[in-house]
């Protein structure tokens, strides 16, 4: 008689094969971002060294720059288990802890996404708001409800802006010197209000060929979404992010700037374009609104938020006054991700096992379910807030009013 | 993908284990032990301690739903009630009958001389008298489907034994496919159906190779080969994919009945021979076996012995980091003791060792489980309501549907058991 292990099915899982697991997910992850970071270097970097605007030393500071985001954040991840964490005793307990924590990952995503000549401490200071605050004060890894890179992006972006712009702001080197743009990203340069015209948003940094290769002006490593695509391509194929979500997220956007478009005067597809390509939407998109903690878990969920971020991406940059539309729709949207999740969570279960009954069966009359209730709150939701905000956006760009201008000013 | 694809994973199968050796027939054991439950139903006994009997012989009744008899399955003397390990995962009081190797067959086993002219009132009464509950795994009495006043147009046999290592019926139809089709024939007379069918894995061309040559005889029933996923053997899927209908309940509500390949095999002795359920087929397997094989054994058989035909645990095997698992290896259950005996829904006993520790994170919400899920739920939402004890959200979440395939915990990469939470989170909904 031998005695063996107990435990529950079932007794074959995926992550019997050590190369599996969530360990797995953010290795992907990080690979992930290697393309972002090398394009970084290259234009922030290579290229203004190139250029002769700095130094052979001075190339290399956006990949210090990032690095010094993910050790931050690391240690003092490290230090927040030191402290709070009484099992935490020697080195070893230690790297366990930090084995599964995956610490790195919001400091480095916070200074892809801050200018490249924000302040170190600024960067710190980031850190702190989205590894203490964001992450560890929430339960630490798979118990925070926002991002928190974008918190930590907030918390800067917000309250310590003028710093970042007066160190330098988001321009190297080399877009100094060009000076075409009068200090200005695209987007901001749009919210400055020069209006929707081709020749004052996307003429003075090129072509839209340039805003898709990223070589304008904008944060550390956001300008790029050819290297972006790569990056989606490879989290695609890996499995570690939906593909459908960064679509939804993006389609969403460029649907609605090109109903703005229209209503403003801004004839063509340029001004859409313009729309996804500028800022991080894209980056955004494919890195933080796919990022599995903080967003809804089941498919139908992941449709239904990307969307949401779609019309309030819209809202948030063409309404508000900051130019931070996706960074602030993705922390709102945290928000909902729960009953997002559990709503769609109930519809999913009654939609998707349809049942089909077989001819001459007694129909059962049932009464319209919940299910079907928060469906249509959901799709309202939805329509009505990107109503709105195409409505008030349009009718803001629009000097001569063509098109219900008052409704615009009436919200 | 998003709300009705047909979900499925490629699980890998290791069929190859145990797929090539032949059919062990081990019919004659010392002891057996038959237990004394069925479904979680206790069976009324009705032998003493002492008694002889006979194979075929009734020892037992079952009472309540599924009322049917239980079968002594070797002839001898009953020797004692003793607590034997049950499949259940419990100790179960079974009777233990010693062998006195005369194969001394009861009166009511004899060779009908014309099998055709049964009605379908005679084939059903047939299979309450042979005490036939389904061999696939959940042991439901197969009577009860064929009572169904639904009209039944097709009836389909489950061959596709998606879980991993198990080949018991895949061996059994080789070795049996006339049976199979006879099987299936009265199957289809006593349901009064139009058409059979016979579903199993595309891969599996040994069984089109065994049944082809013999189709011409039967030409209502046609062959149907399923994709290699898992759980692709589940009724419901094969009822949809067969008839295109879908039920809430029961297959007989879309007008199908499914059994068990190896039901069919043991009905067709049933009907021709009148031999009632004594013996299944049984898959010994696992990484933790010296050389995996099939049985054919009297219901009541140790498995220990089977073990020992097996050539024993593998080398170096170490019990306490292994699993001893009744049932396949995604809906079977671990049994620490490995004193089980072989009961009517055993199927299968898997030796496989534990696989190494890993220091494993929390949820990080990627909704895999989610996405693998059959019947569309979102375990991680359902275990959320049940950790917070909300019965309502629990039922709202439709719990109630979930068949426990075990696929969310299976893809987990945080290796969360959130199946076993969504099982008790349907306990809940019956309390």
């Amino acid at each position: 008689m031998a005695r063996f292990a107990n435990a529950k099915a079932p007794y074959l899982r995926m992550t019997d094969n050590p190369s599996f697991g969530t360990g797995a997910i953010q290795r992907d992850f990080l690979i992930a971002l290697l393309p972002v970071i090398l394009f970084a270097f290259y234009k922030n970097g290579l290229q203004v060294y190139l250029d002769g605007n700095i130094s052979f030393l001075e190339m290399f500071y956006p990949l210090v720059f990032i690095l010094i985001g993910g050790l931050m954040s690391t240690l003092l991840e490290a230090l927040f288990f030191v402290i709070t964490d009484k099992s935490v005793r020697t080195m070893k307990t230690l790297g366990k802890k930090l084995s599964v924590s995956y610490a790195a990952i919001p400091g480095l995503l916070l200074a892809m996404i801050l200018p490249l000549y924000t302040p170190v401490w600024v960067l710190i200071f980031g850190c702190i708001a989205a590894t203490l605050v964001a992450k560890m004060l929430f339960g630490g890894f798979g118990y925070n409800i926002f991002n928190p890179a974008l918190i930590g992006y907030v918390a800067v972006a917000f309250t310590l802006y003028g710093v970042i712009q007066n160190a330098g702001g988001a321009l190297n080197a080399s877009e100094v010197l060009a000076d075409a743009v009068g200090g200005a990203t695209p987007l901001g340069a749009l919210i400055e209000g020069e209006g929707l015209s081709y020749n004052a948003l996307v003429a003075p940094y090129g072509t839209l060929l340039d805003f898709f290769v990223g070589t304008i002006p904008g944060a550390l490593a956001e300008t790029s979404a050819l290297a972006i695509l790569i990056s989606y391509v490879w989290l695609v194929a890996r499995k570690v992010i939906k593909w459908f979500v960064p679509v939804i997220f993006v389609g969403t956007v460029f649907v609605l700037s090109w109903f703005i478009g229209m209503i403003a005067g801004a004839e063509g597809v340029w001004f859409p374009l313009y729309s996804i390509l500028s800022g991080g939407l894209i980056f955004g998109a494919v890195f933080m609104a796919t990022e599995p903690v903080t967003t809804p878990r089941n498919p139908l969920g992941k449709v239904v938020f990307a969307l949401f971020l779609g019309v309030f991406t819209v809202l948030f940059r063409f309404v508000g006054d900051f130019a931070e539309g996706v960074a602030t729709a993705i922390v709102f949207m945290n928000i909902f991700t729960m009953p997002i999740d559990n709503w769609t969570a109930i519809i999913r279960s009654e939609l998707g096992g349809k049942e089909i009954f077989v001819k001459g069966a007694p129909k059962v009359k049932k009464p319209i379910s919940k299910a079907t209730i928060k469906g249509i709150i959901l799709v309202a939701l939805i329509l009505l807030i990107a109503l709105y905000g195409v409505l008030k956006a349009g009718g803001m760009f629009t000097a001569s009013g063509w098109i219900l201008p008052t409704v615009g000013r009436l919200f | 993908m998003i709300l009705n694809k047909a979900t499925g994973i490629r699980i890998d199968g290791k069929k190859h284990m145990s797929k090539t050796t032949p059919m062990h027939e081990y019919l004659n054991p010392r002891f057996v032990y038959l237990p004394l439950i069925q479904q979680n139903s206790p069976l009324k006994r009705t032998v003493e301690v002492g008694d002889t009997v006979k194979i075929g012989q009734t020892v037992a009744l079952r009472e309540g739903f599924g009322a049917m008899p239980i079968h002594a399955s070797v002839s001898g003397k009953v020797t004692a009630i003793k607590k034997v390990w049950h499949a259940s995962g419990r100790m179960v009081d079974a009777l233990e009958i010693e062998n006195d190797h005369q194969n001394a067959l009861d009166d009511a086993i004899r060779p009908e001389p014309d099998p055709s002219l049964f009605t379908r009132e005679e084939l059903v009464n047939k299979m309450v008298n042979a005490g036939l509950s389904g061999l696939g795994g959940a042991g439901f009495p197969t009577y009860v489907k064929y009572l169904a006043k639904t009209p039944i147009d097709v009836v389909i046999i489950n061959a596709v034994e998606c879980e991993p290592y198990i080949t018991c019926d895949y061996v059994m139809i080789e070795k049996y496919p006339e049976k199979l089709l006879k099987g299936l024939q009265y199957f289809m007379r006593a349901a009064d159906a139009k058409r059979g069918v016979i579903c199993f894995k595309n891969y599996n061309v040994g069984i089109i190779e065994a049944l082809k040559p013999l189709l011409s005889h039967y030409p209502n029933i046609t062959l149907f080969p399923v994709k290699d996923l898992y759980p692709a053997g589940w009724e419901k899927y094969l009822v949809q994919q067969v008839t295109g209908r879908s039920y809430p309940n029961l297959p007989v509500e879309a007008g199908a009945i499914v059994n068990n390949s190896g039901t069919a095999i043991v009905y067709a002795d049933v009907v021709e021979h009148n031999i009632p359920l004594i013996s299944r087929a049984i898959t010994i397997s696992g990484e933790g076996v010296k050389e995996p094989k099939n049985f054919l054994v009297p219901i009541g058989t140790p498995v220990k012995e089977l073990i020992a035909l097996c050539g024993g645990y593998a080398d170096g095997l170490d019990p306490a980091k292994s699993y001893y698992i009744a049932g396949g290896p995604m809906t079977g259950r671990a049994i620490m003791i490995d004193e089980l005996i072989v009961n009517d829904t055993l199927g299968s006993v898997i030796v496989k060792p534990m696989p190494a520790e890993r220091n494993h994170p929390a949820c990080l919400g990627c909704g895999r489980c989610a996405d693998v899920c059959p019947v569309f739920l979102a375990p991680t939402e359902i275990q959320r309501a049940f950790e917070m004890n909300d019965k309502d959200a629990v039922r709202s979440l439709n719990a109630s549907k979930c068949m426990q395939c075990g696929l969310c915990s299976y893809v987990c990469p945080s290796h969360i058991e959130i199946s076993d939470f969504v099982f008790r989170a349907k306990e809940l909904l019956r309390k």
